[in-house]
């Protein structure tokens, strides 16, 4: 854009601190929230007790906060799902598929074992409660490594396989707990069965062990690709498979790989979903509604840049903000909808905020032999 | 239909000419004052090795490009090109060297596609009504009802030219049109253009750096190298020999090869080996050769040829359909890249930035591309930071790589800086058989020398080094043995001794000739 002597242009930045990264998160969040304003005009109370009301239900309220870190517990497990095919290069959009296949799989483990009932344990709380675990990472793992194998086999689009498995996996899942299902629930109706106690995941100051689950991938995942040789060959075929494939890293094991370990985490955060959350310990009628949530996994990771660690205070953000802002709807009588609006916002501020971080806006003065008109023709000869 | 010339105009005057046109990109005089002309009515063969500066002239004709210096002429008319716009709507017509089509969509669809009348509505009966007389007139078959994904390569070539001449093109510019096509398809393609313009008085530039095409289809040749215009020739007053001097210029290529080493025992050997290109195309035909210990194979050839197939398939990247690659007494022809890294393969490929390299990694990390699988830089898994730090600040002293540091991204080396990294992290290795393609190219004479010289070091040291290059003087002065490639065959392997860069030089171009083959 030019202004008389003067240009406006868009320029590459050339590296960012560190410190730069917090300040325009930062940024972002606030005008998100001040964005949101809009949305609190119809509220009862003023715009300062609808801010107020969200923030203190999401991280001052106990019950609030309990909520905030179980869903942020959820949203982690879901961004690592996304994160690590991401950082191949790979696209990894069956989060909600591979929730679901994790959840049924850790159910199955009491079913199957006939241990629906706390007086039928055939085996001790302790195993079967990391039978199931593991039953939840695995089946997650298959159906990431599904996606994985024919993109690395076949040149299938993994978009394509991971959205249908999605749909496959939903109703799979309405199959096994509605009316006459095998998972469906005694009393309940279009509800799973309800796990025994000594089943639930066992709670460490109120908090499921899962958390220390998930901030331990946290680290884990970040040293994995700063520190080990299987990170950089991941992040190699990420930036550029053509090279990758020429320093001898095997796309096809590689593709498999990160498909089989994102799915496991889907598988994960399933398993966290239905069985270490106070107050569900089954599969709800509503599980969809899980599915839909899986999905800011892939926000968070995209905003966290790749980085575990990073997508940390992200999930929390997320997390709280949603939860406080449908509380305040209910308390405040705000629109319905008001907590997905404000997520929407805080994704568009983000994903804006990114272009922050790639170039900058710089004025430039014009050269003067620029501004003299063009000859329309070159000279003869 | 504008598809006849006029015929007041006497036959002797250009119907297109460029004078003293001069281009030059960063670093490089793409073109030297050149002054070229086209008579109406010709097939117009402009040749030259890659790099000759014949792109770059055609670019500018159809206003892709715009001249430094120098203007265009249309029938005796000063013009300025400054899109293919213009030159479109003056007649001119150009088919690239790589296809320009939707695949997904019909030949009818993509002929009509960006026709100056289509706008808004698009009457494909009318359209179809047309490009079938148009197609009747020519004597073209294609189905215009056909997806272009479901024809040959061929096909796809003659529905840009059908598009071209739908769009009122009389002078047709072919950007090496033979290179992906099937020797029947170049016979098809030849004898359509003839017919073109002997019959409807089109005018067709065909580019080409392919002997046999320019003696076979073309009325008049204009011979470029380095820029210039060397030659201007009638077709039939010249020969293959003559236009091979031309092409690649007289200049002696001094040796620089020090032929007392004693060559080692036999280390690679590659049988009847065959294998596709990325269209589907044979590549390679049943190629043959062996290699020993502390020789250098120079293979010489135009781009396209099956050089960097060959190199694919040496490196374990590209599979073969048939034959075998026998590598230090063992079979390697279903080994992964990674078992022949091991094995003391290494690989230079031509493409510094899309295959060699990772632009967003910082140089000590590309160069873990080629030890990420060294136990001696991965202890428990974990990447050997350290020893890395080192081993790249090594190779950044030994090599003159100049960089701000280590931890600088690759992405903002120049490219003579980030071969010579390829070449120190590959060399560093210290590999048993050292596949080169096209190691100096585009690279400066300083740069050049060294990338040179470092190859003759490892020669020294006893490795096998086959070098793949279009520079024939690069060949003659590093090869003990000399293999021209033509169409996924050694024309011959010659000895260093009984090759000169005329013999070579034909044979790259096509034209076979006995010659003691090894």
């Amino acid at each position: 854009m030019r202004l008389g002597r003067y240009e406006l242009t868009l320029e590459p930045r050339p590296a960012v601190s560190a410190v730069y990264t917090v300040l325009t998160a930062v940024v972002a969040i606030l005008l998100a929230l001040a964005l949101s304003s809009f949305l609190f005009l119809s509220a009862d109370a003023s715009l300062l007790g609808a801010y107020r009301a969200v923030f203190s239900y999401a991280f001052f309220n106990p019950r609030g906060i309990l909520a905030t870190v179980q869903r942020a517990i959820y949203l982690l497990f879901c961004t690592y799902a996304f994160l690590v095919p991401l950082r191949a290069g790979l696209w990894n959009i069956g989060l909600p598929g591979q929730v679901f296949a994790g959840a049924l799989a850790a159910f199955a483990v009491p079913f199957v074992l006939r241990a629906q009932e706390a007086q039928t344990l055939a085996l001790a709380p302790g195993l079967l409660i990391l039978l199931m675990v593991a039953a939840a990472a695995a089946a997650g793992a298959m159906l990431g490594g599904f996606a994985g194998l024919l993109r690395a086999r076949l040149q299938v689009n993994e978009i394509l396989v991971t959205m249908m498995l999605n749909s496959i996996l939903f109703w799979l899942v309405a199959y096994m707990i509605k009316e006459g299902g095998p998972f469906m629930g005694a009393t309940a109706e279009g509800e799973g069965f309800t796990l025994p106690a000594p089943l639930t995941a066992p709670l460490l100051r109120g908090v499921p062990f899962t958390a220390a689950l998930a901030l331990g991938a946290a680290v884990l995942l970040d040293l994995l690709f700063a520190k080990t040789a299987l990170g950089y060959r991941i992040r190699a075929f990420g930036e550029n498979p053509a090279a990758a494939r020429y320093g001898g890293i095997s796309p096809v094991a590689l593709s498999l790989l990160v498909f089989l370990l994102g799915g496991a985490f889907a598988g994960l955060a399933g398993y966290h979903a239905f069985t270490a959350v106070p107050g569900v310990y089954k599969i709800p009628g509503n599980y969809g509604f899980y599915g839909d949530l899986a999905f800011y996994g892939i926000i968070s990771a995209l905003i966290a840049r790749g980085s575990a660690v990073g997508a940390v205070p992200i999930a929390v953000l997320f997390a709280g903000l949603s939860l406080g802002a449908r509380f305040a709807q209910g308390a405040l009588h705000l629109p319905f909808g008001v907590d997905y609006a404000l997520l929407g916002l805080l994704m568009m501020t983000f994903i804006a905020s990114h272009a922050l971080y790639q170039f900058r806006l710089a004025w430039r003065r014009v050269p003067s032999e620029v501004l003299q008109p063009a000859p329309t023709e070159l000279p003869e000869g | 239909m504008p598809l006849t010339l006029p015929a007041d105009r006497a036959p002797t005057e250009p119907i297109l000419a460029a004078r003293g046109i001069t281009k030059r990109f960063p670093g490089v005089l793409a073109l030297d004052h050149v002054d070229f002309e086209v008579q109406a009515g010709d097939v117009h063969a402009v040749l030259g090795q890659n790099g000759a500066g014949k792109t770059t002239l055609m670019n500018i004709l159809f206003g892709l490009v715009q001249p430094d210096e120098g203007a265009l002429y249309l029938r005796g008319q000063r013009v300025h090109f400054r899109s293919p716009h213009d030159a479109i709507a003056q007649g001119i017509g150009m088919v690239h060297q790589t296809r320009r089509l939707v695949a997904a969509h019909t030949v009818l669809e993509n002929i009509v596609l960006g026709h100056p009348r289509v706008r808004g509505f698009l009457n494909l009966r009318g359209a179809r009504r047309e490009v079938e007389a148009l197609c009747n007139r020519y004597g073209f078959t294609v189905d215009l009802g056909a997806r272009v994904w479901q024809l040959s390569e061929g096909e796809r070539q003659w529905v840009e030219i059908l598009k071209a001449l739908y769009g009122g093109a009389k002078i047709l510019i072919l950007d090496e049109p033979t290179s992906v096509l099937t020797p029947p398809e170049v016979k098809t393609l030849l004898a359509g253009l003839q017919a073109l313009v002997r019959d409807r008085g089109v005018t067709v530039l065909l580019v080409t750096h392919k002997l046999p095409v320019v003696m076979a289809a073309s009325h008049r040749v204009t011979v470029f190298r380095s820029g210039s215009v060397v030659a201007r020739l009638r077709t039939g007053e010249a020969t293959e020999e003559i236009l091979v001097q031309h092409m690649i210029g007289r200049e002696v290529a001094f040796r620089t090869a020090d032929r007392s080493a004693e060559a080692g025992r036999p280390l690679l050997h590659v049988e009847q080996v065959s294998a596709f290109n990325d269209r589907g195309l044979l590549a390679l035909r049943d190629l043959s050769f062996s290699l020993r210990a502390g020789e250098v194979l120079g293979v010489a050839g135009v781009t396209g040829n099956g050089q960097e197939e060959l190199a694919q398939v040496l490196a374990g990247l590209r599979p073969v359909t048939s034959g075998k690659v026998r590598f230090a007494d063992r079979d390697v022809t279903h080994l992964s890249p990674l078992e022949r890294w091991r094995m003391g393969v290494g690989y230079i490929p031509a493409e510094r930035i899309e295959v060699a390299s990772i632009a967003a990694f910082s140089l000590v990390e590309n160069t873990a591309l080629n030890y990420h699988f060294d136990p001696a830089f991965t202890p428990r898994g974990l990447l050997d930071d350290a020893g890395l730090d080192q081993l790249t600040r090594r190779i950044l002293s030994a090599y003159n790589v100049k960089a701000p540091h280590q931890y600088a991204r690759a992405r903002h080396l120049s490219g003579g800086n980030l071969q010579r990294l390829i070449l120190g992290r590959v060399l560093s290795r210290r590999p048993r058989l050292l596949i080169a393609h096209l190691p100096t190219q585009g690279l400066d004479v300083e740069a050049t020398a060294f990338v040179r010289a470092k190859l003759l070091d490892a020669r020294a040291e006893g490795a096998a080094v086959l070098l793949i290059s279009e520079d024939l003087d690069e060949i003659l002065s590093l090869s003990d043995w000399v293999a021209p490639i033509y169409e996924g065959r050694f024309v011959a392997v010659l000895l260093r001794e009984q090759a000169d860069s005329e013999t070579v030089g034909a044979m790259m171009a096509g034209l076979q000739k006995e010659a003691g083959a090894r």
